[in-house]
């Protein structure tokens, strides 16, 4: 029946009839310990048993987790611990004190419908084949607490794991680990240059670099065949954690991460948008292919009274593909003057420089009276990257445009296309770090405890780069490779106090060397009321005084109180309420005057005026007054023996101080979970999440419109107040952006003996809504009647959608032999406007794109089988 | 659907049918613990007639004395021990969960309320005069604070800082059996060494408490064994 019924969905709904199962061999190994943040690496699980121990799992332990304590715990608050897999004695080897276990589980995967659907594969590499499930070899000595750990999964060369461990419990651990982790970031792109994953990007024939019509590209982009996007995390490790002399123990470790693929990038050639036929807008495909090394170097001591802790954190990121060159197969033309005099084809980008990072930290801690104790910490670090620089242009001949002999706006490429025209050759930047955190904390009686702490920390931003060009004596750079002075007469981007055409341009010539202080000082007090009730209250002032910002102080008091009582009604309840505000000194809407050309001798104001940096009501949201208030609320209610019934409620406000700028967010949600476990062979869990988020903003735009209020390039433009004739009153816009996330699982398993069934489902859904208000149609930037049409019917919702079903029965042949069967079925839902309209065509006008995005629909089943031997 | 997908799931039909004939079949032995062990952590505080158990007690004075002090040291001392631990150990030789070449045999004509009346009266005897130990032997550090480097936790927290039951601190956390758990002060070394010896081994397994005795056991050394024995004796 199942070959004669030719559609899609018939086999999987029949795959889910059967699909299969999760757990394995049950009497296989211990559960796994994740490494600590000293030693190791995180989590070895994947997409297969992302918890990395699944096929692991023993039955559980009837006796449950104590021979001591009847029936099963639960933690201080009530929720209940799981019931304990039963654990393998192991089998003696030889006559010493050493014993082994181990399981090994291989099999098939079949992957159906939509096996390349973008969120089924995000961090899977998903293939029907064989694959090895787990591979677990333990060796245990249990005189000497000496062991040896060995682990494997392989789903495919971009998704696999193995990691040895050895040592000996109290004394020492060593650990050498090798991953692959596959991210997938689109599998519906269509790029259409050559040499996609290299640092150039050339265009394919017929396709000329600056000479192609909007027709040719876009035939080159239908003909272009779909690749996926996406890297290979490769990471590898070796550590050691031991004791060095007495109570000294030291840990060493060093993890190296190469990062290799492709991304999604830009690429723009001056934008096309408000001169059709020109210009040119890209989506281009850079590669990544990086190297972090991170090293970890601690050294503790827990004496009698002093307790002490050194450490060093080391990083060092290496980028062996430091540029993306790329053709653009539009043509420009100068929007005045003699007819296209530049010929510029070619784009540039820097990409991520080598950089380094050190740090060093002192923790120290002793022990007071009234039952207290001091701790303080102090670090100092250092960030560094003094990467070759790459000279501001590539292009050849001559660019920019020439109008007459007065206004000649040309520039020669060869002054700009070499490192000669630099100030300095190499980055030489750097950031400096501090931090000093003191607090003491006394508890003087069992009811009543209270805290106290300093922290300081600074971010000195050393870096200083002039943008000057001695070959020229001109400030400043070319931007957009050239292209944009080559559509526009005098967008150069350079300053040049001895030539009119350039003396009141003003560009930016310096970096903005960001950096601040943050102090905070905190204090706090608990009761403690009965045994089963407390009340703490802590009351935080942070100081922060940000360099080369709008302001140079922000101040933000806080005061949080907490309320936790075990015994409400049978319940845990903890209910939490903060409260804060932030205020500063005077807002300085523009303090980068001097890192533009207006800062520097010769500069010539314009003859109507500087231009308004931006208006005045600006409040930048990090910055702006602002008051906050938070709420949560968490319940958990143990339901008689078996059974937890959790829920949390939160809220948190903030509303800006500011007339322009962010004006406030709001998010509300809740969780419900039912967790039971009736028996040690049954476990049902169900889980529901909602959240809502909101934000709204102010804006206004600039009256650069004939119809709007004064032309760009006349008088009153230099005003930077809201309501003057540059920001009127009619163009200010309102956008209220409106998000809301849905989640729900349901999980059930039951060990009959020798089979275990297991049945999961989880959605996720998610809905983002993106509205606005505008005074009058001067706020919109395009105003033409289409324009206007397109801003009253507003944007589509954005939404998000996946259901997962996992199916899943695992039995045992005999006692070393046991089968897995395992499946999945998978449907997704995905509509962002951000894409719409990609799927028909990616090309329009002077604008080329690459990613469709996520499939608007897909459904995938995945069936498997699996042998576990046991070891 | 391709002949591929139709073939692997009608394999995978195949071991479905399987289970059902396996799921039919009894549960093995790791769906559940043995049903000889003795679990007693849910086990309260038994209360018997001490005067009924006075009469009853005739026989077992000839070993464990007419006052609960043992006549000889490989016997144990009965006087002032917890009744629930001693009426748990009697159920334990009643029912196999224990097993003793004399108690085995004495205790199987017993009557549930026999092992109760007999717990109660030598619950109720006078415990053995207290005697003078070395506070600063190896056996009192192990017993008062263990040994963290070896993995012996301190005897105290389960039988007591003065080694006459233990002494829980109100805690609404789930709490041991703790009047299961035996008082050791004054105590044969002879027949601690013997038990320990017993738990270490696993020879006296019978009994949830008897589980943690193994663990515990496993840390200790002959040497820890004779020291922990010596300063019990003499306490």
């Amino acid at each position: 029946m199942l070959a004669l019924t030719g559609n899609r969905t018939t086999p999987t709904a029949l795959a889910l009839g059967l699909l299969l199962g999760l757990f394995g061999t049950p009497d296989a190994l211990a559960g796994d310990t994740s490494g600590t943040m000293r030693v190791g690496d995180m989590q070895f699980g994947n997409a297969l048993d992302l918890r990395g121990w699944t096929p692991m799992l023993h039955p559980a332990d009837p006796d449950g987790m104590s021979y001591l304590h009847a029936g099963m715990l639960r933690t201080p608050t009530g929720a209940l611990y799981p019931y304990p897999p039963m654990v393998d004695a192991g089998t003696p080897m030889g006559q010493g004190d050493w014993t082994y276990d181990g399981v090994l589980e291989f099999g098939y995967l079949h992957i159906g419908g939509d096996r390349n659907a973008e969120y089924f594969r995000q961090y899977a590499d998903w293939r029907s084949g064989a694959v090895l499930g787990l591979f677990a070899l333990n060796f245990n000595n249990r005189k000497t607490g000496a062991y040896v750990e060995f682990r494997g999964s392989h789903l495919s060369g971009d998704d696999q794991f193995y990691r040895l461990r050895g040592g000996r419990y109290g004394s020492y651990r060593i650990e050498a680990f090798y991953r692959d982790m596959p991210h997938t970031v689109s599998t519906n792109a269509y790029p259409i240059w050559n040499g996609v994953g290299t640092t150039d990007l050339t265009l394919p024939a017929p396709l000329v670099a600056g000479a192609s019509t909007p027709a040719q590209v876009a035939a080159a982009s239908a003909a272009a065949p779909r690749r996926t996007i996406g890297l290979t995390r490769t990471r590898e490790g070796l550590s050691y954690e031991g004791v060095l002399y007495r109570n000294w123990i030291g840990s060493a470790a060093i993890t190296n991460e190469k990062r290799t693929g492709t991304r999604l990038w830009g690429g723009s050639m001056f934008f096309n948008y408000p001169f059709p036929d020109d210009g040119g807008i890209l989506e281009t495909v850079r590669p990544i292919d990086f190297r972090t090394t991170d090293i970890n170097l601690s050294v503790r001591n827990v004496g009698k009274l002093w307790h002490f802790l050194a450490t060093y954190n080391g990083s060092f990121f290496r980028n062996h593909k430091d540029h993306l060159n790329f053709e653009s197969p539009f043509a420009l033309h100068n929007v005045a003057g003699a007819p296209q005099v530049a010929d510029i084809k070619d784009g540039q980008f820097s990409l991520e420089p080598d950089n380094d990072y050190h740090n060093v930290r002192l923790d120290l801690s002793r022990e007071l009276k009234w039952n207290g104790q001091f701790t303080v910490a102090g670090a100092w670090g250092t960030m560094r990257q003094n990467d070759a620089l790459l000279p501001p242009t590539t292009c050849t001949g001559t660019g920019g445009i020439y109008i007459a002999p007065t206004a000649d706006y040309t520039f020669q490429c060869a002054n700009w296309n070499t490192t000669a025209a630099l100030s300095q050759r190499s980055a030489n930047a750097r950031i400096d770090t501090g931090l000093l955190d003191a607090r003491v904390t006394f508890q003087p009686t069992p009811a009543f405890g209270w805290h106290a702490g300093l922290r300081w920390y600074r971010e000195d931003n050393k870096t200083r780069y002039l943008a000057y060009n001695p070959l020229t004596g001109q400030y400043g750079y070319i931007s957009e490779n050239g292209s944009q002075g080559s559509v526009v007469p005098g967008e150069t981007g350079i300053f040049d106090p001895t030539n009119p055409l350039y003396w009141s341009s003003d560009v930016a010539i310096h970096n903005v060397p960001f950096g601040y202080t943050d102090s905070i000082f905190e204090l706090g007090s608990d009761w403690q009321f009965g045994r089963k009730t407390s009340l703490g209250v802590t009351y935080t002032y942070d100081h922060n005084q940000p360099k080369y910002r709008e302001r140079k102080r922000v101040d933000e008091q806080r005061i949080k109180f907490d309320w936790v009582s075990r015994d409400v009604i049978g319940a845990t309840v903890r209910l939490s309420w903060e409260f804060a505000r932030r205020d500063g000194d005077k807002y300085n809407y523009d303090p980068y005057e001097q890192f533009f050309s207006e800062s520097l001798p010769g500069f010539v104001d314009p003859a109507t005026g500087l231009p308004a940096y931006t208006v005045a009501d600006m409040r930048k949201y990090d910055l702006s007054d602002r008051t906050e208030s938070k709420a949560r609320a968490i319940v958990t209610y143990p339901w008689g023996e078996s059974a937890t019934l959790s829920a949390t409620f939160y809220g948190n406000r903030d509303q800006y101080d500011a007339l322009i700028g962010r004006q406030n967010t709001s998010t509300t949600g809740t969780t419900l979970q039912w967790d039971w476990q009736p028996t040690p062979a049954t476990t049902m869990n169900a889980y529901l999440g909602a959240e809502s988020s909101r934000m709204g903003i102010s804006n206004v735009n600039d009256a650069d419109g004939p119809d709007n209020g004064a032309i760009f390039g006349t008088p009153g433009q230099t005003n930077p107040n809201l309501g003057g004739p540059l920001y009127p009153y009619a163009n200010q816009w309102w956008e209220f952006d409106r998000e809301s996330n849905r989640n729900a699982g349901l999980s059930f398993s039951h060990d009959f003996g020798r089979a275990r069934a297991d049945i999961s489902y989880n959605y996720t859904g998610s809905s983002g809504h993106v509205g606005y208000n505008y005074a009058t149609i001067g706020a919109l930037a395009y105003r033409d009647p289409a324009g206007v049409a397109a801003a009253n019917a507003g944007f589509p919702d954005n939404t998000y959608r996946t259901n997962t079903l996992d199916l899943g029965l695992s039995f045992r042949v005999n006692r070393n032999v046991g089968v897995r069967l395992y499946g999945r079925y998978e449907t997704g839902a995905f509509s962002d406007w951000h894409y719409a309209g990609l799927d028909n065509t990616l090309s329009y006008d002077h604008r080329l794109y690459t990613d469709k995005g996520g499939q608007l629909h897909y459904s995938v089943s995945l069936v498997g089988i699996m042998l576990n031997l046991k070891l | 659907m391709t002949y591929r997908t139709s073939l692997l799931l009608a394999c995978l039909l195949l071991p479905t049918a399987a289970l059902d004939v396996a799921a039919q079949q009894p549960a093995t032995a790791t769906a559940a613990a043995p049903a000889s062990v003795l679990d007693q952590r849910r086990m309260q505080p038994i209360s018997g007639d001490a005067q009924a158990g006075a009469g009853k007690a005739a026989v077992c004075a000839a070993c464990h004395g007419a006052q609960g002090v043992a006549i000889a040291p490989n016997f144990p001392n009965l006087a002032g021990q917890s009744a629930t631990y001693l009426y748990a150990q009697l159920k334990e030789f009643h029912d196999g969960q224990r097993d003793d070449p004399v108690m085995t045999g004495q205790a199987a004509a017993l009557s549930d309320a026999d092992m109760r009346d007999l717990a109660s009266h030598y619950a109720a005897l006078a415990p053995k005069p207290a005697g003078q130990a070395d506070v600063s032997s190896r056996g009192a550090q192990l017993y008062l604070a263990g040994d963290p480097a070896q993995g012996i936790p301190p005897c105290q927290g389960c039988h007591g800082p003065a080694g006459l039951g233990p002494q829980p601190h109100p805690s609404s956390a789930p709490q041991p059996p703790w009047a299961t758990f035996p008082h050791l002060r004054g105590q044969s070394a002879l027949y601690v060494t013997k038990e320990l010896g017993d738990f270490k081994r696993g020879a006296r397994a019978g009994s949830s408490n008897a589980k943690v005795m193994h663990g515990v056991a496993q840390t200790l050394s002959d040497d820890d064994v004779q020291a922990l024995s010596a300063y019990l004796n003499a306490w």
